[in-house]
């Protein structure tokens, strides 16, 4: 809609913009030519070639190069002058340090204006200098500045001294700034200079810290108790980010007796009818905080807030909306029952931008229960026929997570399937998921919903999951579904038009379900389908056709039970946001983590650093060598095949309801698979199905490793177990020479747990983790949520081989990549499901 | 704290970009900003207000065509950022009589003179803008004249507000206004959402109490309602004293000067409305029948004035005619139809009927258009609630005292 962004406009024909050198070196003669003068209309006219040198800077035109023009020119009483000579000063003195110092001049003569407001400005802007080696003119006008007879001077002092502190922070302490800033804070009349105390001090006091034991006795003092009475019992009479500031203070305060929780509330209890938002935030954190221990009024206080919330959220623009509703939402995690009543005020309006409403329909599905289900489901319906398609999208999913909250179930389904008779192609394809998902958690619907289900054309249904999903129901419910051996095979005789591998990899199961319901029917379409799913250039899909393809040549009947096998009804889907990282959540109540429901420590502690020092760093990473744990007990790790395959399988079973056909209850999967490893098979296909390509055993070697079946075809017996050596070493300069001489053997990326996650907040767990894994981590680095780990391990036995594993895992987005180099790359892949399933079991 | 705030246009030009801390935030945050936004669809009204980028969180608003940015490394309470944009945002507004990129580009200087009043070293200071008037005054007409006709142009005050020091921060002490008069304003906006089947799914009222005052020295007014029990939740200006209220529910305050927001308030579940809307669509082989029908449902006693009718036409409609008995019906190029009715006539009632081609192959319409209605009806509060009285004491004169009383719609939709 708009053109490209143009921050450095550099030939645009606009009048405000210089031509080139000419104007700049044009603007610098003529500056000059006013220095000196006194004449009547000079202001004016330095006034009109401030403004363009202004101009000019804020649109990113260097035009430092006028600087000394600019002091010249600044020795004047006009104060818009001032202020515009201020800007510009402040913007270049950092890089024209000696030049600055021709303004330290004029600059200290404004601090001792007879006017408070020049002496305030001058104050202000000497701070904002920011050149180090001015440091020494900064001290005495900031001393004379904190005992200005003017606040507003006090004001602006105060500030500075933390300017001061972040260019030298021993010019500042040796100056003894923080102590009178204390003096200051505690005796001053006006608010706003102890507001600017107190966040001048908080702020050094937590820097110094680290440093000084002084320091960190000086932050714990701010939270002294006759310092938060002395702040609180004055808080009507500091402007409303002052209060926000003291607020954030008293939430990290711990009263000594409940008398003293109820003072505070009292004393704040006004605030929640404030104009500003963010104080009646700040409030309710305060509130929150304050009551944890006491459940009844924790309980009460939920009540208090609730209509604030409320407020705040319906009357404010639609990004204070926003930020309200993350704040409720945390809180409906926290006691649904809260705002099961006020379930309107969360309603959508037509005109609210879709940050707000998917927000809306996330509280809607969380606060449904028995008695508000059916109103909002009802209105949840009238938005699948909105005109903002994903905004019907979210609703009728959020239709279905109700259902499977279980509250008036049969309702919903009625509804869902009315859904399906829409006719519109995005309603169709979301609700068909959902059915779906209804259907594992109630089989009791599934009559109702295959007489529908059956009618929809799979023609009309293009979304993958959509179409995977119809595929499973087809598979699951055949003996139903007199058509279903006719509309799978179809669809398997255009296989080549469907490019997802979802789909393909559900039409296999499907067919193989659907052939041990009926087999007479479907027997063609399996033929094809796994003749097809061989021949497929896609991994897993190959895979999984050649899996079938192996069970069914060993034995029909322990296919059926592979394929087909009892089914409980699943009870709880995994959510995937844990009940713990909620709770680190709601301790930063208030803060930036609620808005992206993270906790903290997943996204912050980057501060004041740039994008490129995350990537130098990631880059420099250095091997640095970590003691190899000998004192573990020597347990040797089986990596049993079953194991393997059992780990996998429940991992997917845990990642949710979407991509679910593999991941059957199987109860006798121990014993079948058991059973297929430790025979033989011979290679006679004794079914007879038409067209299947000549089998390749070399290439299904490699596939048995991977699979770990060791259902080995060829007279070369099934490889051995993996063991790996629990006292393996290597010093970091072999792991560098290996590292660079080896090719990488294996790379995977995959999803780690939340719990996982959880746990990385100190990395130093996964390395003793893995260590118990008889996996080393020889280098680690990295910062929140980017972190890097070389690990190596050895495998016992002879002769001696190792693995090398880089292993990138970023906790923000859940993700870890692992790259694998083996001395024996044919072991690479045992190694690298060993690894997975170490690192899976991590945070345990 | 904040670190830095940037002035964008809707092209991606950075207008202004205000530095608030000793570590600098450099201007490749709005290039990495721009391509995010582009990223999004380019819809700048449906940006997150919250965007962690890379290397800074970014709160942003986007107002009539200008986006305000700001960015922190820091954690901090997100309305923090978010209110003091809007502050921001408002107060310029104020200062330039409106927001538009060329208004701030030929002020920039006056605005960076409020944001250095507005904000220090990231923390925000003044946003009050009565006490920003007191230390820069905005450019109106008068000090342009001024400033031809004396040479001398200064919109800087050479006195400093004392407010800081009394312990009223909204009011200084010593104020003498010519006139000597308070006007009590209650606007109310009505938001309502009528379902395809006619019921009333919800209905609420945001009211605003705006004062305008113009008293000299140091008034104490109190305002008291004769039914204030039917407010739902109330939020103050800070001049409000809480106790009063709480044990009487009077309002009782020391006001600032000029105009001012006394008090917002919420009352839910009405039962009436004063108009109703009614929808019809009938779809037959590939086109669809729209009727709309608009009358008077509750009187509320006062003539409904400006009654405006808006939707969108769903995206599979190709084309559409619409004639009205009453009115005028424009459709512009978004596809958004907007039929202005004015006041409802006595004879008749005002209808809306038009003729839907829908895309080929659609036989019928499964996306229905949500109507909004927009009115205005003048000298009425519809929540009800009314104002006993108003009294001022620490005056040596009785000032003039004026009520006034609005309601508009507010989000009023129905769906069809």
């Amino acid at each position: 809609m708009a053109p490209p962004p143009q921050f450095q406009r550099s030939s645009s024909p606009s009048p405000s913009q210089p031509s080139g050198k000419s104007e700049i070196s044009d603007l610098k003669l003529q500056l000059r030519q006013l220095a000196g003068s006194r004449a009547p209309g000079a202001d004016d006219a330095k006034r009109e070639l401030f403004k363009k040198v202004i101009s000019h800077m804020t649109v990113g035109v260097d035009v430092s190069s006028l600087f000394s023009e600019m002091v010249m020119c600044s020795a004047t009483s006009d104060i818009v002058l001032k202020k515009m000579c201020y800007l510009y000063v402040g913007n270049y003195a950092k890089g024209n340090p000696d030049l600055a110092l021709l303004t330290i001049n004029f600059l200290q003569r404004d601090c001792r204006d007879e006017d408070p407001m020049i002496r305030g400005l001058a104050l202000r802007s000497l701070c904002s200098l920011r050149v180090t080696n001015l440091v020494e003119y900064l001290v005495g006008p900031l001393g004379s500045g904190l005992k200005d007879p003017n606040a507003y001077v006090r004001t602006v002092a105060a500030m500075g001294v933390l300017k001061l502190y972040h260019i030298s922070a021993s010019a500042c302490v040796d100056a003894d700034f923080p102590s009178m800033l204390k003096r200051l804070m505690l005796n001053d009349p006006d608010s706003q200079v102890v507001a600017n105390c107190l966040s001048s001090l908080q702020e050094i006091w937590s820097a110094e810290a680290n440093t000084s034991e002084e320091a960190a006795r000086e932050r714990e003092a701010l939270l002294s108790k006759p310092l938060v009475y002395h702040l609180l019992n004055r808080i009507k009479e500091f402007n409303e980010w002052a209060q926000c500031l003291i607020l954030d203070l008293i939430s990290n305060y711990i009263p000594s007796d409940n008398d003293e929780i109820f003072d505070i509330m009292n004393l704040l209890e006004d605030r929640l009818q404030h104009a500003n938002g963010a104080v009646v935030l700040g409030t309710i954190k305060v509130f929150l905080h304050l009551t944890l221990s006491m459940a009844d009024v924790h309980q009460q206080v939920y009540e208090r807030i609730k209509a604030p919330l409320l407020t705040l959220m319906s009357s404010g623009s639609p990004e204070q909306s926003y930020a309200v509703l993350s704040h409720l939402h945390l809180l409906v995690m926290r006691a649904p029952v809260l705002f099961s009543s006020d379930y309107k005020h969360f309603y959508c309006q037509y005109s609210e931008p879709s940050y707000v409403k998917k927000l809306k329909l996330e509280m809607l599905t969380a606060i449904a229960n028995e008695s508000n289900t059916f109103e909002i489901v009802t209105e949840l319906c009238e938005y699948a026929a909105n005109v903002d398609v994903s905004i019907a999208r979210e609703a009728i999913r959020a239709v279905g997570k109700i259902a499977l909250q279980q509250f008036d179930v049969n309702a919903i389904v009625d509804r869902l399937l009315q859904f399906l008779e829409m006719e519109k192609d995005y309603v169709t394809a979301e609700t068909l998921v959902l059915v779906k998902d209804l259907l594992r958690k109630y089989p009791q619907w599934s009559h109702d919903c295959i007489a529908v289900v059956g009618n929809i054309s799979s023609k009309n249904v293009q979304e993958p999951k959509a179409k995977s999903a119809l595929i499973w129901m087809l598979g699951e419910y055949s003996q139903d579904m007199p058509e279903a051996p006719y509309i799978l095979e179809n669809l398997v005789d255009n296989w080549d038009d469907e490019h997802s591998s979802e789909v393909r990899l559900h039409l296999l199961t499907a067919v193989m379900k659907c052939f041990f319901k009926r087999p007479p029917e479907t027997q063609n379409a399996l033929g094809a389908a796994l003749a097809a799913g061989l021949a497929d250039f896609r991994q897993d899909v190959h895979d999984r056709a050649l899996f079938y393809y192996r069970l069914l040549q060993y034995d029909e009947s322990t296919a059926e039970r592979v394929v087909n096998p009892p089914k409980q009804a699943v009870s709880v889907f995994a959510d995937t946001q844990s009940s713990e990282l909620k709770d680190r959540i709601f301790d930063e109540f208030n803060s930036l983590s609620v808005i992206y429901q993270k906790p903290s420590y997943m996204f912050t502690g980057k501060e004041h650093r740039g994008l490129t020092d995350i990537s130098e760093e990631l880059g420099n990473l250095s091997v640095e060598a970590h003691p190899a744990a000998e004192a573990l007990p020597a347990q040797i790790y089986e990596a049993n095949d079953v194991d393997l395959l059992l780990s996998t399988s429940e991992k997917e079973e845990v990642r949710g309801p979407v991509n679910n056909s593999s991941a059957y209850r199987a109860p006798d999967y121990d014993s079948t698979t058991a059973a297929l490893v430790s025979s033989q098979v011979p290679l006679e296909a004794d079914l007879s199905i038409p067209g299947l390509p000549a089998y390749n055993p070399q290439v299904s070697s490699a596939i048995d490793d991977l699979l770990g079946l060791g259902l080995s075809v060829a007279p070369t017996p099934a490889p051995p177990p993996l063991a790996l050596n629990p006292k393996a070493a290597l010093d970091p300069g072999s792991f560098q020479r290996k590292w660079s001489q080896l090719a990488i053997s294996s790379s995977q990326e995959f999803c780690i747990e939340p719990r996982a996650v959880v746990a990385l907040a100190t990395p130093q767990t996964l390395l003793r983790h893995m260590q118990g894994h008889h996996i080393q981590c020889i280098a680690s680095g990295g910062q929140p949520p980017s972190f890097k780990f070389f690990f190596y391990a050895q495998r016992a036995g002879q002769p001696p081989s190792f693995f090398l594993v880089e292993c990138l895992v970023n906790s923000s987005s859940a993700r870890a990549q692992v790259k694998i180099k083996a001395d024996d790359g044919a072991a690479a892949g045992d190694f690298s499901a060993l690894f997975q399933a170490a690192l899976s079991k991590f945070g345990e | 704290m904040l670190q830095c705030i940037f002035i964008i246009s809707n092209s991606g030009e950075v207008i202004l970009e205000k530095q608030l801390q000793g570590h600098r935030a450099d201007r490749s945050i709005c290039n990495w900003f721009w391509e995010y936004a582009m990223a999004q669809g380019g819809e700048l009204s449906q940006l997150l207000p919250v965007i962690a980028s890379p290397t800074h969180y970014l709160f942003q608003i986007f107002r009539e065509g200008i986006i305000f940015l700001a960015c922190t490394q820091v954690e901090m309470p997100p309305l923090m950022g978010t209110e003091f944009l809007c502050r921001v945002a408002d107060i310029i507004s104020d200062y330039l009589g409106g927001l538009n990129e060329d208004l701030i580009k030929d002020n920039f200087v006056i605005v960076y003179e409020l944001l250095d009043e507005m904000v220090d070293n990231g923390y925000p200071l003044i946003t009050e803008p009565n006490i920003l008037r007191e230390m820069i005054s905005p450019p109106n007409i008068v000090s342009k004249m001024l400033s031809v006709v004396t040479g001398r142009s200064s919109n800087v005050s050479t006195t400093l507000p004392v407010a800081t020091q009394s312990c009223a921060p909204w009011r200084k002490t010593d104020i003498k206004n010519s006139g000597n008069e308070v006007y009590v304003n209650l606007v109310e906006e009505i938001d309502a959402i009528v379902r395809s089947d006619g019921n009333l799914v919800k209905c609420e009222i945001y009211g605003e109490i705006q004062v305008d005052s113009n008293l000299s020295g140091y008034p104490d007014l109190t305002l008291s309602f004769a039914n204030p029990t039917i407010l739902n939740d109330v939020r103050f200006h800070p001049c409000i004293r809480f106790r009063p209220w709480e044990l009487y529910q009077l309002l009782s305050f020391v006001p600032p000067n000029g105009q001012f927001k006394l008090m917002s308030y919420r009352v839910k579940k009405l039962k009436s409305i004063p108009i109703y809307v009614k929808p019809q669509l009938i779809s037959s082989s590939g086109s669809c029948r729209m009727t709309v029908l608009v009358g008077t449902r509750n009187d509320p006693g006062k003539p409904i004035d400006s009654i405006t009718i808006e939707f969108h036409l769903p995206s599979c409609v190709t084309s559409a005619d619409f004639t009205s008995n009453h009115g005028t019906v424009n459709i512009l190029a978004d596809k958004r139809c907007s039929w202005s009715i004015g006041r409802i006539p006595k004879d008749k009632a005002p209808s809306l009927t038009g003729n839907l081609v829908l895309e080929s192959g659609l036989s019928s319409l499964h996306v229905c258009p949500v109507l909004q209605a927009k009115f205005k009806i003048m000298g009425v509060a519809l929540s009800g609630l009314q104002i006993d009285r108003l009294d001022v004491k620490n005056m040596p004169t009785q000032p003039y005292k004026g009520f006034r009383a609005l309601t508009r719609a507010g989000e009023y939709e129905v769906r069809s």
